[in-house]
């Protein structure tokens, strides 16, 4: 009885003795991670954030808007009290110029993640100068938000990368639907497509994706013309064009080419029912309407930024930029914009998810992973509103949106549901 | 029907890359004769041009309006400014050895694309309207009225200066120095004073150029790469000596540019025209014309 007893009283004790330990553990475990006040937020002066955009040289336009975006947003985020999970950390920016060369932008990352030790790098606008960044960048772990869009950059199994702006192929895809649909409202189909583009890298994958969007739809282009970006003259092209008679030009300019396109198409009459642009950059582009005049008039094209997007933050921003810039903020900015907000939003976590290594790779890369943003500055000025990404570093939700040029100003016309204006169709 | 249809854009083509041709003439002339007389290697030329076509830009905006009418300013404007870049660079260029002078014209060209950059920033420009912004129908052939005046206005000031080499005592002693300076120098002929004049000529060839190119171009402040090449081309394949020669090289190349691009791929354009600059130099390596 009596052993019996302490047998029973041994094992309450060893009961007690592991309640006890059990408690005590869990008990520092919420004390140190759970309780609210009791963590401790990590006191970071400054985020040391890395932009390499082409500041010189053939595509100094792109990038230097982009910087103009950069130093806009960075001062807003730090003028509203920094990132507060990181103990009001300011947003340093580190700009370096990759003189719009694939080598230009190896040596920026070099020094960035070398010299100047960031954090986080965004750029570089061109993609195969992006992806020259991402050899320097993924063995060091320093996460690349990339502000290119062609398609292979989340595709080639890197870690480090993210993209939130519509890739190319999308930019061509939504080319098609859009045309699609517009023809469809006319109780018309696409039946002779030509497809003209410029021959680098991103004309070609946006133009493979108009082809393919196409070519599953059972539409067959009668001619696909590719051009150098540096072309002189377009009215050989306009004549081409003309001698195969379509319905409908699907266009990937780049640049001045645009300009110079949209004038020859005007002095040479070229008709057809309907021009539609893809790419970000190119027909209906503010700069390309001051240059091309009225020839522009009725062109569409493809973005990954909509400046018109009616949220109450992006109007204040656009005003922003526009009173301090003298111009509208366009696909180079807008990309920024919600670039950095949602690199902004990832510290956040970061600094509550990692207080210890907030600004490590892999734990920046698992607060970007995890986000699911909705409301907000980022949401508010991407296209549709949300922003979340796949495994690969693409947004799930990317989309781009249409501008169609109207008396002379560009007008968001899709997507259809949220266009401002309704399309103008056919051309005259 | 198909193959008419196909000669009827053959022609077409054709035609277009004539008036495409006349427009580069004009663009290399002031190059060659810069070369040809003053035996100056100026690698600034596309950037000269690049300039022109700013100034096109700015003035048809402010106040003319159309690109056409701006060779008003722009051909004065630009002797000028071949005048004091003479005086100020060209002067001690022309009996220094070939090095300098390529240090010194690659110094103007990193120099005004980064002044480029700098006032007009990198977003391509031009001017948006031009009265001739359309095209008239010759038959089945199709002619935009921007090149056809470009052309036009291009080949007659090539014709003035034609008639001025030839027939000008200047333009007689400018042809005379391209033989031989010394000898023309010895002939008491102020060389000074030629290679002056030269030099202005040149740019008001350049600023004229710049002008017609704006009817259907656009600029930025890489454009005087473009243009640098090919002017230099077009040089080379005419070999020094003739207008004419200037004349029959841009058309080849116009031509080739045009018949490239309509049909077969444009970006065979390059393929087959140094392909043919090859050829050709290779069977004369003087160049079509040259007599030197």
């Amino acid at each position: 009885m009596f052993r019996q007893k302490s047998a029973l009283a041994k094992s309450t004790a060893l009961i007690l003795v592991a309640v006890i330990v059990i408690a005590a553990v869990a008990a520092v475990g919420i004390f140190t991670i759970g309780l609210p006040g009791a963590q401790q937020t990590p006191q970071l002066s400054e985020v040391r954030v890395g932009l390499v955009e082409p500041l010189s040289g053939a595509y100094a336009v792109f990038g230097n808007e982009a910087k103009q975006a950069a130093e806009l947003i960075a001062e807003e985020i730090n003028a509203a009290g920094g990132i507060k999970n990181l103990g009001g950390a300011k947003i340093r920016l580190f700009i370096e110029d990759s003189k719009s060369s694939a080598d230009g932008a190896r040596l920026a990352a070099e020094k960035l993640v070398n010299v100047d030790r960031v954090n986080v790098i965004i750029g570089a606008f061109i993609s195969a100068h992006t992806l020259t960044m991402l050899d320097v960048t993924e063995p060091k772990k320093i996460v690349v938000m990339a502000d290119a869009l062609v398609d292979y950059l989340t595709a080639r199994g890197f870690k480090y990368i993210v993209r939130l702006p519509p890739k190319a192929s999308v930019h061509g895809a939504t080319a098609v639907d859009f045309a699609v649909g517009v023809f469809q409202k006319n109780n018309q189909k696409i039946q002779r497509p030509v497809i003209v583009h410029f021959d680098g890298l991103f004309g070609e994958v946006t133009a493979d994706g108009i082809y393919t969007r196409l070519r599953d739809l059972g539409i067959r282009p009668v001619d696909r013309i590719k051009y150098p970006t540096d072309i002189t003259d377009m009215a050989p092209i306009i004549e081409r064009i003309k001698a195969a008679n379509p319905d409908i030009v699907f266009a990937v300019p780049y640049y001045a080419d645009s300009i110079i396109l949209a004038k020859a198409v005007k002095s040479l009459g070229l008709k057809v029912q309907f021009i539609a642009g893809a790419g970000g950059t190119g027909l209906a582009d503010p700069e390309t309407i001051k240059a091309a005049g009225d020839a522009t008039e009725l062109m569409t094209n493809t973005y990954s930024y909509d400046p018109f997007l009616p949220t109450e933050y992006n109007k204040q921003l656009v005003q922003k930029f526009q009173s301090r810039y003298g111009k509208l903020p366009t696909e180079a900015a807008g990309i920024i914009f919600y670039t950095l907000w949602t690199l902004k939003e990832a510290l956040e976590v970061a600094g509550k998810t990692n207080p210890n290594n907030p600004l490590d790779g892999d734990s920046l890369m698992a607060a970007l992973m995890s986000l699911d943003l909705q409301s907000g500055p980022a949401a508010e000025t991407y296209p549709a509103g949300r922003i979340r990404l796949a495994p690969n570093g693409d947004n799930i939700y990317a989309q781009a949106v249409v501008l169609q040029v109207q008396n002379g100003k560009p007008v968001l016309v899709y997507p259809f549901e949220k266009a401002t204006n309704s399309v103008i169709f056919p051309r005259p | 029907m198909f193959s008419a249809d196909l000669f009827t854009s053959f022609i077409q083509y054709v035609v277009l890359g004539l008036m495409l041709g006349g427009v580069y003439a004009l663009a290399a002339m002031g190059l060659a004769l810069l070369f040809g007389v003053a035996n100056l290697i100026n690698f600034a030329h596309g950037e000269y041009i690049m300039l022109a076509m700013y100034m096109t830009y700015v003035v048809s905006l402010g106040f003319i309006q159309d690109p056409v009418l701006s060779p008003i300013v722009t051909v004065p404007v630009f002797f000028l400014i071949g005048v004091l870049t003479y005086l100020g660079v060209f002067k001690r260029l022309v009996t220094a050895p070939p090095l300098s002078q390529i240090a010194a014209t690659v110094g103007i060209l990193v120099l005004l694309r980064n002044l480029a950059l700098t006032i007009w920033a990198a977003e391509p420009k031009a001017p948006p309207y031009t009265v001739f912004a359309t095209s008239v129908s010759l038959g089945p052939l199709t002619i935009p009225l921007d090149k056809l005046v470009a052309t036009v206005v291009s080949i007659a000031a090539l014709l003035i200066l034609y008639f001025f080499l030839e027939r000008s005592r200047l333009g007689v002693a400018m042809r005379a120095a391209a033989d031989d300076v010394e000898a023309v120098s010895l002939m008491g002929v102020d060389t000074n004073r030629l290679f002056l004049v030269t030099t202005g000529i040149s740019m008001a060839l350049v600023g004229l150029s710049g002008s017609l190119v704006m009817t259907f171009q656009a600029v930025t402040p890489t454009s005087g790469l473009l243009f640098g090449l090919l002017t230099w081309a077009i040089v080379a394949l005419a070999g020094l000596g003739t207008v004419r020669g200037i004349l029959v090289s841009a058309i080849i190349f116009g031509v080739a540019d045009s018949l490239a691009s309509g049909i077969w791929d444009p970006r065979g354009r390059e393929i087959f025209l140094y392909g043919l600059f090859i050829l050709i130099l290779w069977v004369r390596p003087k160049g079509l014309f040259g007599r030197r």
